[in-house]
Parts: C-alpha cells; sequence; structure tokens
C-alpha cells in the first residue's frame, strides 16, 4: 500500500512539473495577448510613442518576449525569479512578506472553518430533514448567495464603527500578542469562512448521505447499527474522497481568491500583488504568482487524491 | 478651490464662527442651517470650514495614519514616474520642489530663493544656501541640473517628458545657481516647477528603494502596494520643520472601506470619499470635511475624424443633450461644478466666466441629429471606470437619447489598459483629465493640433497662433484675453464635452488641524503630511 | 417550467412542502424574469428621484438607488440576466463537467489523466487574467460571458464528480456490469450516474451561487451585461455605499439573490425521491 501511494506521489510530482510548465506557459501567452504593456502603462495618460520607445529600450524590453520569458524560467532554477518590471525591485522580495502574511490568513481560516464546516455537514446528514439539517442548509446558502464584499462591509460597520470593538483594517505588522492577534484576524477569518465553508458543508452532506444509501451500509443498518455509528463509522470512510476534494477545492480559493478581503481590510497578501501585476503587465510577477498559486493548488488536489485513495481499500 | 453652496453668503459663514465661539453643539448648529434654507449635505462643508477659521496654534508630536484611494506595485519613489496620488503624497514629503502653489494658485519659493526672467525664455534659479538632504549631503545647483535634465532623458519614462522638452539648455552658474533655457518664451515656468514630478533629488540618484531628499520627513519604511512610512527630519531647513513626528500612508481603494476606517478611528484621514458618503460621515461626530475643486474633469470625447463625430451638427447635439445639472445633482451629488465644455476651471484666474454652458436641450439636440441624419442609429459610447463617473454620465446621456429616439449604445470596458486600448482611440469615449496649473499646459497637451492627447482632434491653426502669443506674453491681462477667447472656440468647435468640474473631498478626523485647500488637488495639493497637526 | 412540473406531477413525481417552496421561488423569479419589461413601473435607466438610497415608499415600492432610479424596476430586469445567465451557464458547466469526470473515471489510464491535469491546469489559471483575456480577444457578449463562466467552474464539476466517480467504479455491480461486456455510455448512464446523482445535482446548485456572484464580478472587468442593465449582484455593489443607512437599494438585491439560490438549493435537496434517488 505504502508503495503504490509513493509511486503515485512520485508521478504526480513529475505531472505537477509539466502542468506548471504549461500553465507557465499559458500564462506568458496569456499576458503578451493583452493589449498594452509595462511600459504603456507605467506611462499611463503620457505613454506618447516616442515616450514609449524610449523607456521600451531603456528597461531592455525589447527583445521578444518568448525570449525574456525563457531568461525568466531559466532564473527559477537557480533560485532567481527575476525583477520585476514596474518598480525594479527583486520579485522575490515583493512575494516574500506578502505570501506570509496570506499563509497566515489562510492557515488560520482553514483551523476555524474546516472542523466547524465538517461538523455540521455530518450532522445535517446524520439527520436528514429534521429542522436541524434544513436550517443548515439554509442558513449555509444563505450566507454564501451575500456577496463577499457585503459580508466584509457589514461586519466593518458593526463591529468597527458602531461597536468599536474590532479594528477596521487589519495591520498584520503591529501584532505582539495573542489578543491583538484575535482582533485583527476575527473579521477577514469570518469573511472568509462564510464564504467557503458552505461548499464544504453542502458537499460533506450530500456525500454522506449518498454512501448511507449503498447496499453496504444498507446492510449494517440491518444489523442493528446505530446511527451515529453508522454515519462515522460506515458512511464517512466511504464519503471521504469527495468530501476531501470539496475541502481542497474550497482551500484553493485562499490565496489567489481573497482580493475582496485583502482590500477591504488593507492587508497585504498575495492576491491583491497578483491583480497589481496583471493590471501593470508585469511578466516575472505574474508568472512568479502564477506559479505559486499552481503549486498549492496542486498541493492541495494530490493530497486529496491520495487521501481518497487511502480511504477507499478498493482504490489502493 | 470654491466651496459654493447655495443660499450661502459670508455673513452666514460668520454666524457659525459666532455660533461655535458661543460653544453651540453640533445638532444646534444643523438646526441653524436647514433655517437657513442649506441643504443637510451640504452643512458638513461649511463646518469643516468654520472649524478650520478657528484653528489653534500648530502641537507638536503623535503619528498620522492617512488612507489615499489607490496604490499598486507601481508605486514609486522616483518624483518623475509619479502617476498616483500615493506617489504624489510620498514625494511631497520627502523631497522639495524649487517652486510650489499656495493656496490662491500662486507660485511661491521652496529650494529656490527666486527665479527671474527678462525676457521668459533665459531663466536665473538662485537656490536656498544650507538645505541639506537626508544623507547629510548639501544641496547645490548640481542636484538641480541633474533632476531636470532627467526628465530630458526617454530611459528615465518620465511623466512629464512633454512639457520639460521645452528646457533647452539647463546648467550650473555657480554652487547655487542654475540657468534655464527654454525653446520659447514662457511666462509660465515657476508654475511649471511647482508639479510633483519636478521634486529635486540628490545628484547621480539611481536607486529609488529609498528615498533621499530634503523633505520633511525622512522614509523609514516603503513597501509599494502596501505603506510609506515617513519619520520627522530634524534638520528640515524651514523653521520649526513638520508637526507630526511620523506618518504612514497608504491606499484603501474600496470608497466604503476607507470611510469605515476613518469613522472607526484607525486613521485620521481618507483622501477624496465618494459623494454619497457624506451624509454617513455627516451623522458621526468628530470627523470633518475638506472640499477642492481644483480643475479634474471627466470629458466625453468625439473625434471629429471618425463617424458620428465628422457630421455636422452631431457634437452640438451631444453638448445640448448632456444634462448636466443631474450629472452635477444626481450623479455627483453636488460635489462638482457646471463646466462649460473648456477645460480652464473656476479655479483658475483664467477661466472665461462669460461663456455659459450649453443648455440642456433635447428638442434642439434631436433636430441636429436629424439633420445630421442620426436619428434611430445606434452609437456606441465606450466608458469605464478608469474615468472617474464616466459610466453614470453615459447612462445620463443614454436615457436622454432615449427620450428622443436617439440610440446610444453604451459599452462598460476594463478599466485595465483603458488608457492605451480606447483612450485617443474610439471614436466616442470618455477620458479624465488631471488638473494642471496653467491654461498654457492643458492648451498645448490637449487642443493644440500636435497635441500628444488631442481627444478629439481638433484642428486649428488659428488656436495654434494664439497659444504661442499668448505663451510670451507677461503681461497678465492681454494674456487672459487670449485665453479667454481660445475657451470659446474649444468650447464650440472642439469634440470635447466637459459637462462638469469635479470636486474632491477628504475626509478628516476633528483631530487633525492645519489641512487647507489647494489648487494642486485634495490632501492639500498632496502635501498635507508636512503641515498638519494631531491635537491631542 | 409551468408545464413540465404538472407532467411530472401526473407521472407521480411528488414533491414535499418544502420542494414545492423552492420551486415556487424558482419559477417565480422565472416569470418575473420572462415577463420584466411589461411589468417594470419606471424605465431602468430612468433617474425618477432626485434623492438617493431613497426609502421605500408609494412611489418608489423599493425604493431609490445611488443615482435616483427605482430599484423595483431595476431588479425585475435585473432577474432576466442573473436567472437566466447564471441557470445556462450552471447547467454547461456541470454537464460538461460531470460528463467528462464520469468518463475520466470508468476508462482510468491516460485519458483519466491527460483530462484531470488539463482541467487543473486551467483552473490554476487566475480568473482575472483568464477574464481580460477572452474580453480582450473575442469581446464582449451575453453567449461569451456565459461560456466563459461555464468554462470557469467546469474544472471544479469534474474533479467533484470524477471523486464519487471512482468510488462507485470499485463497486461490485459496476465490476459485474463491465464483466457482462457493457460500452463505457451504458456504465456511465446506468451504473455511474445514478449512484452519484444527489452529490452532483448539491454541487450543482452550490456552482450556481457561485456563478450568481461571479456574474458582477465580471460584469465590472467589462465582460458581460451592459448598461443601463445590470444584474443583482452588480445592484448589490453599485449600491453598496447605501449599506451604512441600510438603504432598501441594497438589502433588496441582496435578498432576491439569497431567495433564488436558496430556492434552487431546497429544491434540489427535495427532488422527487424518483429523480434523486438511483432505485429505478
Amino acid at each position: 500500500m505504502n508503495r503504490h501511494v509513493l509511486n503515485l506521489v512520485l508521478a504526480r510530482l513529475m505531472i505537477a512539473v509539466i502542468t506548471l510548465l504549461i500553465v507557465s506557459f499559458t500564462v506568458f501567452a496569456a499576458t503578451v495577448l493583452l493589449p498594452g504593456d509595462v511600459v504603456e502603462v507605467l506611462l499611463g495618460q503620457a505613454a506618447t510613442p516616442e515616450a514609449v520607445a524610449g523607456l521600451r529600450a531603456a528597461m531592455h524590453l525589447d527583445d521578444p518576449a518568448i525570449w525574456r520569458f525563457i531568461q525568466w524560467l531559466g532564473g527559477i532554477f537557480t533560485g532567481d525569479f527575476g525583477i520585476s518590471y514596474a518598480n525594479n525591485m527583486p520579485v522575490a522580495d515583493l512575494i516574500g512578506p506578502r505570501l506570509a502574511n496570506s499563509l497566515k490568513l489562510a492557515g488560520i481560516t482553514t483551523l476555524v472553518s474546516v472542523p466547524v464546516a465538517l461538523t455540521l455537514g455530518i450532522t445535517a446528514a446524520m439527520w436528514r430533514g429534521s429542522w436541524f439539517d434544513r436550517s443548515v442548509t439554509i442558513l449555509s446558502i444563505g450566507i454564501v448567495s451575500v456577496p463577499e464584499f457585503m459580508v466584509a462591509t457589514s461586519a466593518v460597520l458593526v463591529f468597527a464603527v458602531y461597536l468599536k470593538w474590532l479594528p477596521a483594517l487589519s495591520f498584520a505588522n503591529e501584532i505582539h500578542t495573542f489578543g491583538q492577534l484575535l482582533r485583527v484576524y476575527a473579521m477577514p477569518v469570518i469573511t472568509l469562512s462564510f464564504v467557503i465553508s458552505a461548499q464544504m458543508i453542502r458537499m460533506t452532506r450530500a456525500a454522506v448521505i449518498d454512501t448511507l444509501n449503498t447496499p453496504y451500509v444498507e446492510m449494517a443498518l440491518l444489523k442493528g447499527a446505530s446511527r451515529k455509528r453508522l454515519v462515522l463509522k460506515h458512511a464517512l470512510p466511504n464519503a471521504l474522497g469527495p468530501i476531501v476534494n470539496a475541502v481542497a477545492l474550497s482551500l484553493s480559493y485562499l490565496l489567489g481568491g481573497v482580493i475582496i478581503v485583502e482590500t477591504i481590510f488593507n492587508y497585504p497578501g498575495v492576491a491583491k500583488l497578483m491583480v497589481d501585476a496583471v493590471s501593470t503587465r508585469d511578466l516575472p510577477l505574474i508568472q512568479t504568482c502564477a506559479m505559486l498559486f499552481c503549486i498549492v493548488y496542486l498541493f492541495l488536489i494530490t493530497t486529496a487524491d491520495i487521501i481518497a485513495i487511502l480511504s477507499n481499500p478498493r482504490l489502493r | 478651490m470654491t466651496d459654493k453652496v447655495t443660499n450661502w453668503t459670508g455673513a452666514d459663514d460668520a454666524m457659525v464662527e459666532n455660533a461655535i465661539r458661543r460653544g453651540a453643539t453640533r445638532r444646534e448648529l444643523l438646526q441653524l442651517m436647514l433655517a437657513g434654507g442649506v441643504a443637510a449635505s451640504a452643512s458638513g462643508l461649511i463646518l469643516g470650514r468654520a472649524g478650520s477659521a478657528m484653528a489653534a496654534t500648530p502641537v507638536k508630536g503623535g503619528s498620522l495614519k492617512a488612507a489615499g484611494w489607490s496604490s499598486s506595485t507601481a508605486d514609486t519613489l522616483d518624483p518623475a514616474k509619479a502617476s498616483l496620488s500615493t506617489d504624489y503624497v510620498r514625494c511631497c514629503a520627502f523631497y522639495n520642489r524649487l517652486t510650489y502653489l499656495d493656496k490662491t494658485g500662486v507660485p511661491q519659493m521652496e529650494l529656490a530663493e527666486s527665479i527671474d526672467s527678462k525676457d521668459a525664455k533665459v531663466w536665473i534659479v538662485k537656490l536656498r544656501k544650507g538645505v541639506t538632504f537626508h544623507n547629510g549631503k548639501t544641496l547645490s545647483s548640481a542636484d538641480v541640473v541633474y533632476s531636470m535634465n532627467r526628465h530630458l532623458d526617454k530611459a528615465t519614462g518620465s511623466k512629464v517628458n512633454s512639457i520639460a522638452k521645452q528646457m533647452t539648455e539647463i546648467k550650473a552658474i555657480d554652487d547655487l545657481t542654475v540657468q534655464i533655457t527654454l525653446a520659447n518664451p514662457n511666462a509660465d515656468l515657476p508654475t511649471i516647477l511647482a508639479m510633483h514630478h519636478f521634486m529635486i533629488i540628490a545628484d547621480g540618484t539611481t536607486d529609488f528603494t529609498k528615498a533621499n531628499g530634503t523633505g520633511a520627513f525622512t522614509c523609514e519604511v516603503f513597501e509599494p502596494g502596501a505603506r510609506s512610512v515617513g519619520l520627522r527630519n530634524a534638520n528640515y531647513f524651514k523653521s520649526g520643520g513638520a508637526h507630526l513626528d511620523s506618518f504612514e500612508f497608504f491606499g484603501i481603494p474600496d470608497d466604503s472601506a476607507r470611510v469605515n476606517a476613518l469613522l472607526s478611528g484607525d486613521i485620521q484621514l481618507a483622501a477624496a470619499i465618494n459623494p454619497r458618503s457624506i451624509r454617513l460621515v455627516e451623522s458621526q461626530p468628530g470627523v470633518v470635511l475638506s472640499k477642492t475643486t481644483s480643475g479634474n474633469y471627466t470629458n466625453l470625447n468625439m473625434r471629429l475624424d471618425m463617424t458620428p463625430g465628422d457630421k455636422a451638427g452631431f457634437i452640438e447635439g451631444v453638448k445640448h443633450l448632456l444634462n448636466r445639472e443631474q450629472i452635477q445633482k444626481s450623479a455627483l451629488r453636488g460635489l462638482a461644478e457646471v463646466a462649460n465644455d473648456q477645460p480652464v476651471s473656476p479655479a483658475s484666474i483664467y477661466h472665461n466666466k462669460d461663456l455659459k454652458p450649453k443648455a440642456f436641450d433635447p428638442d434642439k439636440a434631436k433636430a441636429l441629429f436629424q439633420k445630421a441624419g442620426l436619428i434611430g442609429q445606434s452609437i456606441p459610447v465606450v466608458a469605464s471606470e478608469a474615468a472617474g463617473s464616466s459610466i453614470d454620465m453615459a447612462m445620463i446621456l443614454q436615457q436622454a437619447g432615449t427620450e428622443i429616439g436617439m440610440k446610444f449604445d453604451v459599452q462598460r470596458v476594463p478599466s485595465d489598459g483603458y488608457w492605451s486600448n480606447y483612450w485617443l482611440k474610439a471614436p466616442m469615449h470618455f477620458g479624465n483629465i488631471n488638473p494642471r496649473p496653467t491654461p498654457d499646459i492643458l492648451f498645448s497637451l490637449l487642443y493644440a493640433s500636435d497635441a500628444p492627447w488631442n481627444e478629439s482632434q481638433f484642428k486649428s491653426p488659428k488656436f495654434d497662433s494664439m497659444l504661442i502669443e499668448a505663451r510670451g506674453l507677461l503681461d497678465i491681462a492681454k494674456r487672459k484675453e487670449i485665453y479667454n477667447e481660445m475657451q470659446v472656440m474649444i468650447a464650440d468647435q472642439a469634440g470635447t464635452a466637459i459637462p462638469v468640474y469635479l470636486s474632491n473631498v477628504d475626509a478628516i478626523s476633528a483631530k487633525l488641524k492645519g489641512l487647507e485647500a489647494n489648487p494642486l488637488g485634495g490632501m492639500m495639493g498632496y502635501s498635507f503630511a508636512e503641515y498638519v497637526w494631531l491635537e491631542a | 417550467m409551468v408545464r413540465s412540473f404538472f407532467s411530472l406531477r401526473a407521472a407521480g413525481y411528488r414533491f414535499n412542502l418544502v420542494g414545492l417552496i423552492g420551486f415556487c421561488l424558482v419559477a417565480g423569479w422565472a416569470i418575473v424574469a420572462l415577463s420584466a419589461p411589461l411589468i417594470i413601473p419606471y424605465p431602468i435607466g430612468e433617474i425618477v428621484d432626485y434623492d438617493y438610497f431613497g426609502p421605500i415608499s408609494g412611489q418608489f415600492w423599493l425604493g431609490s438607488d445611488y443615482l435616483g432610479r427605482d430599484i423595483l424596476s431595476r431588479i425585475l430586469m435585473g432577474a432576466r440576466y442573473t436567472v437566466g445567465i447564471s441557470l445556462l451557464a450552471v447547467m454547461i458547466s456541470c454537464s460538461v463537467g460531470v460528463t467528462l469526470g464520469m468518463t475520466a473515471a470508468v476508462i482510468g489510464g491516460w485519458l483519466d489523466t491527460l483530462l484531470s491535469r488539463f482541467l487543473d491546469a486551467l483552473n490554476s489559471i487566475p480568473s482575472k487574467l483568464f477574464g481580460l483575456v477572452v474580453v480582450a480577444g473575442i469581446g464582449s457578449s451575453i453567449p461569451v460571458l456565459v461560456c466563459t463562466l461555464a468554462v470557469i467552474y467546469t474544472p471544479g464539476a469534474y474533479r467533484f464528480a470524477r471523486a464519487l466517480s471512482v468510488n462507485i467504479n470499485t463497486m461490485d455491480f459496476v465490476t459485474v456490469s463491465r464483466a457482462r461486456g457493457e460500452g463505457t455510455f451504458f456504465l456511465i448512464r446506468s451504473e455511474i450516474l445514478p449512484n452519484i446523482i444527489g452529490p452532483v445535482l448539491a454541487d450543482l446548485g452550490l456552482r450556481f451561487v457561485f456563478i450568481v456572484l461571479l456574474l458582477s464580478g465580471l460584469s465590472f472587468l467589462g465582460l458581460g451585461v451592459q448598461p443601463p442593465n445590470a444584474d443583482w449582484g452588480a445592484l448589490v455593489r453599485e449600491n453598496i455605499g447605501g449599506l451604512p443607512f441600510g438603504a432598501p437599494a441594497v438589502m433588496f438585491p441582496s435578498i432576491a439573490i439569497a431567495s433564488l439560490t436558496i430556492g434552487v438549493n431546497l429544491l434540489i435537496d427535495n427532488l422527487p425521491q424518483k429523480i434523486r434517488d438511483r432505485s429505478q
């Protein structure tokens, strides 16, 4: 069994490198296809043809784009992610502190939302059709259908503007105590949990209910297993595959998709960095961010696939 | 610049000030003003003004947090490349210019002691003695020559290259004297040098990861797209220096988030708030508003060399179909002044007051469109968030069109890439022009036949010759006469409809004092950090 | 939709009460979407109120928006975009994703690897970049918008359906069926699909919510509904400034979104047993 998993991981690693290359090239092609380049964006309204030509030459952007792409690609093997076009800083320096911020936010959100969501999903499935199940459904859909910016803005209005319990902005650099940590992260984490929990709750519930209907679980029911035992012991392990996939898909949102939360709480993370990079057509920065998101995504889904395989004896 | 509220006179200002002295509460003041027939939404502005007129003496110390509306990884400490409000704020705090504009728009000396010329062509700049950069170096003419020459080098990517081009020679006469020679006489040079891009940097500077200037603050932290922190410069050349110990500046692009951060006390200054937030800010104690109308505008451009702009009568029809009053009242909630289709705002002494805005007249517009044979055709209008309020303006035009059988097909396009892809290019599109200190700059950039941003492709040899004639005149009255006529030409002949001049409103904590309006823009022409203080 | 409901009923399919509520919500909005131009009280682009974020009144039943336009009219017209575009996009993305997911699970091997990695890669491309490239390359129109939304949400549907199908695929009855020599199409339609339909429908319901919300985001990239029209998400967004005042202009579009998405999900959860269950 272990060897099987090891082989799978190795195979996936190889494929991951290929996927990364493909994504990298696609992102490169997409950026090049977009009208306007970094020089035109930087000069903005001042982009007269001669000014553009002059700056482009000075920034060594006259080389064909594909050549610059290959140079960048070569650089990452030596650990050099290139220099940002927009502000001449090393990409690694720009991303470093922001990545740490993003990972912190994602980590805390995961710790909060995953246990809550799984518990709600499983219990809802256990008492399917009950008032509890229905209210979980209506609440989770109701909450996820409120646009993220509205959740965040409402939270700020209530807790920061009127009650003054929490700060409206999240300054990650001003955390020294655990109390400050709670104050700074409370609202961003709750907002994000609202957004990602619904998918986990709903999918967990659906997957567990589905396995409850299989002949194998029905057999256990006939044997007289209790409802709780039935769900936890028999249904859950079989439903684990779809559940971890739903969790992985939800969590993959936490790095690149949190732009609204980063903007409203003025929390400097990588999502805003990527959006900026696209707006300024900053190729090395776009590429590195895209790679980063891709690696995290691949890591999440590969973990999900491995858990799915391990949980189902027939797949091993 | 101007604080126009209908039904409000200087006498009313005095009344409010008196009431404040008597210790009237805010609620009483509001009642007072409502009784006087002033709209509640405007009253905050008056309170703010009356409050600042009573300003006490500056207090030293404290640290300020302020938020602008934009910030990205393209943030820069290079004054030549500065493009967003955040860049200007940083530049003003860390560097100095040769001159700056006071609140009436008149150039005053900063790093220069004097700037003189006999013929408006050859200018002598004398520098202040004993000014030091943050790294200890003393300011000399070499720094000024270096700073100016950078704008002429294409590799710098200077935003003001097209303006700087008229300086044909910049040379040091002695250690503290610089001679600037222009291609043609230009009496406006001292005003031009007050633009934010002409900040003075140390000779030979190429690294802009930290700022080495002469400014009131030293650069402690600079994280592009995140934040900047400045510490009080103890060796500042102006007596007393800055009042604040430190200030932190960052961008919060979301309108509501910026206001909420101010209301919750996280920041003390929220720049450029949405007109619709005024009602909210009004209801909160401890917050005041500061309004500036500096000549920023969003305009509708119809290219004269493309259909439908080339059809006689079409442009005039659109100018009559733009409901300026509705744009001012509904789209901008009064934070705008109705404009007369030309770029020189009432903040400028050269503004032509006799040139009246074209009246909203759908019947006349309909007749003109019929004559042009365009009734019933679908005409695309490109609008974008990039040009502030343009989508609202487009929709107001669209609705007015529907009522007379004209179909305007509003196309909302991404703000991403708007300036390079749609602006100046689409037959009918919106633009947004930042304030420029002189009519000469506005006309040369936007309306001369060879103007780099001739938005409607307006070409008139007569206009071009008038422009050059006025530029060399040191006689202000004569210049004004010529500029007045040029404004009429633009309003009647160019394909640019300018419905309103936009106002900027900054919301600040009542504890923040010393903020004044400035013709270069909001936040005291972006230079607030040096002048404001925090009351305990 | 209404006709099919009655014919279903005749065939012995019955909703429970909650399902019926869900159905009524969805059908109600569908009727509104179809008849919107006939029932709106004011033209959606016209500024009818000089005040902004106006309160509920006899003249403006749901108040006025940030420009002073009638919000009821805007919500009614917005139903066309939110209901129509989202339903279409979710149908496309889920049918494509689920079909591919089941196929990959049943056939396995290289096809599975190829499809999975391709869709993983697709999912890794930042959506803003994707949206901008589409606008720049193809331009903006409603069909383009629907396709873009469908493409963005296909990989997720695929991944979830595949995870479910892989589990079913190992079951004895599938092995038996395969041993009988049944073709891939039969396996997918008769063995896999009936056994995963519950979670797949739940996934569809949720994806619908995401699409409704993303719609307004894409409109702001310039890809999608053009002014003066607006989908509900865009209505919330453009009136968000009214939130501190509790303006009806921001509350009612949000309620409209919630009622539609909750309706769709209640309907899915409480579909008649015959559709939902694998027993057939």
